[in-house]
């Protein structure tokens, strides 16, 4: 498994609901994107450090948290200075830098399991309207994290397998059998995750429709996975 | 989307992320750092066609704005997606889509109208082996390297530029300038994930959807 970047913690901003941050996060990207005044984005990036500051996590590990997307910023505010005037590279880096602490400070204080959470219950109307399937796309996010050691594995493998043979790596040489074994394991796995019994039948209240058709009728005949 | 679809775009996204760990190699001085991801974003399109291949790095996305580090480099997070380069990643889902579609249309054996044209100007010396020797190999070959080069370049670049020419303000043309000197290493992805494609369609038969 791989680890989320979320920690625990006791702040403000920790007990709030994932759902409220992250909806808060999209109204303030969204404005600032219609702000051109240097003033007021340099108040939104305080404001944006400060609540990032208020998670408790040590300045020096935040720092290093935002070194890679930090430089990024850097380098655009270069370009803007070089190719446009130094207003404009000022206006862009005040609004990357605040969106990236609004951003960083969200990200801090929620954690993984309840930003999924948060995923699936913001699909839960989707479903409703038979756009996709919430339980699907949850687990396929949950295998998707569950299978990045596998694939580590296989490369390892693989790799071990060509250099007993005096093979040198080669990009083509072990991506290909790397897809041919991913192809067919997915059988395996299907046929594990329809052995256990998914998708699990649907409880009244779920969906409108309660005569919703029984897992006896695999839903993989219905006519949107057919081209 | 059967249980075997869901397991296929979870392996699939799993490999984009396990291709981030790979060591990029530093190509210039510009912040989208050289992946192989993209090539995992490619190959997505290209084995599971449009569909499938679309929701591969969709899968990848929603694990980064769930926070988890998948991006090269251990990035994540929806720190990501405020940064300038956002459209790159972004623009891997309908990348993987055109690819895919291209892909379906274009993995078939016979002497490809490029080949044809390239035969009626004379340019035998190059194109007769390519038209002849190949019994369709070269043709499948040509025709997964140009849905791989529009798919994974000319759309996911589309995106890219105009997201960081709109966050970077720094117009257009700058933007696409500015981007130029990734074609030349997402060129050889896109080469190599027709190579692939097609040596794995030799040992498992491929259905796209």
């Amino acid at each position: 498994m791989i680890g989320g970047i979320g920690a625990d913690g006791a702040s403000p901003l920790h007990r709030l609901p994932a759902g409220s941050k992250l909806a808060g996060l999209a109204v303030i990207a969204t404005a600032l994107f219609f702000v051109d005044v240097p003033a007021v984005l340099a108040i939104a990036a305080v404001i944006g450090g400060a609540a990032m500051l208020s998670t408790g996590r040590a300045p020096a590990r935040l720092a290093r948290d935002l070194a890679l997307p930090g430089l990024a910023v850097v380098l655009v505010g270069l370009a803007d200075v070089l190719l446009v005037d130094a207003a404009t590279a000022l206006v862009a880096v005040l609004r990357l830098a605040a969106l990236l602490f609004f951003a960083q400070a969200v990200t801090l204080t929620t954690s993984t399991g309840e930003l999924a959470d948060t995923l699936e219950r913001a699909l839960v109307p989707f479903d409703r309207l038979g756009l996709l399937d919430a339980p699907r796309v949850a687990l396929t996010l949950t295998l998707a994290i569950r299978f990045v050691p596998l694939i580590g594995a296989e490369i390892a493998a693989i790799r071990e397998a060509q250099a007993v043979r005096g093979l040198a790596g080669h990009p083509v040489a072990l991506a290909v059998p790397l897809i041919v074994r991913i192809l067919v394991r997915a059988e395996e796995i299907a046929d594990a995750i329809d052995a256990r019994g998914f998708p699990p039948p649907r409880g009244p209240g779920i969906l409108a429709d309660r005569a919703a058709p029984s897992p006896a009728v695999p839903s993989e005949d219905l006519p949107h996975d057919h081209p | 989307m059967t249980t075997r679809d869901i397991g296929l775009v979870a392996l699939f996204a799993a490999v984009i992320v396990a291709l981030g760990a790979v060591p990029a190699f530093p190509l210039a001085v510009l912040p989208v750092p050289i992946t192989l991801q993209s090539l995992g974003v490619m190959l997505a399109g290209l084995v599971l066609g449009p569909k499938r291949g679309a929701a591969a790095p969709l899968v990848v996305i929603a694990l980064v704005a769930i926070g988890l580090p998948v991006l090269a480099g251990g990035r994540g997070g929806l720190v990501v997606f405020a940064g300038p380069t956002a459209g790159f990643l972004i623009g891997w889902v309908p990348a993987a889509f055109v690819a895919g579609l291209l892909a379906m249309r274009l993995d078939r054996d016979g002497t490809p109208a490029l080949v044809r044209a390239l035969s009626a100007v004379r340019l035998n010396a190059l194109t007769r082996p390519l038209a002849r020797g190949g019994t369709g190999t070269v043709s499948r070959l040509l025709g997964l390297i140009a849905a791989a080069l529009i798919g994974g370049v000319v759309v996911d670049y589309a995106f890219g530029i105009v997201w960081l020419a709109f966050a970077a303000k720094i117009g257009l043309a700058k933007a696409f300038y500015g981007s130029l000197a990734f074609i030349p290493g997402d060129i050889v992805k896109a080469v190599i994930a027709a190579l692939v494609t097609l040596k794995v369609g030799d040992a498992y038969r491929l259905d796209r959807r």
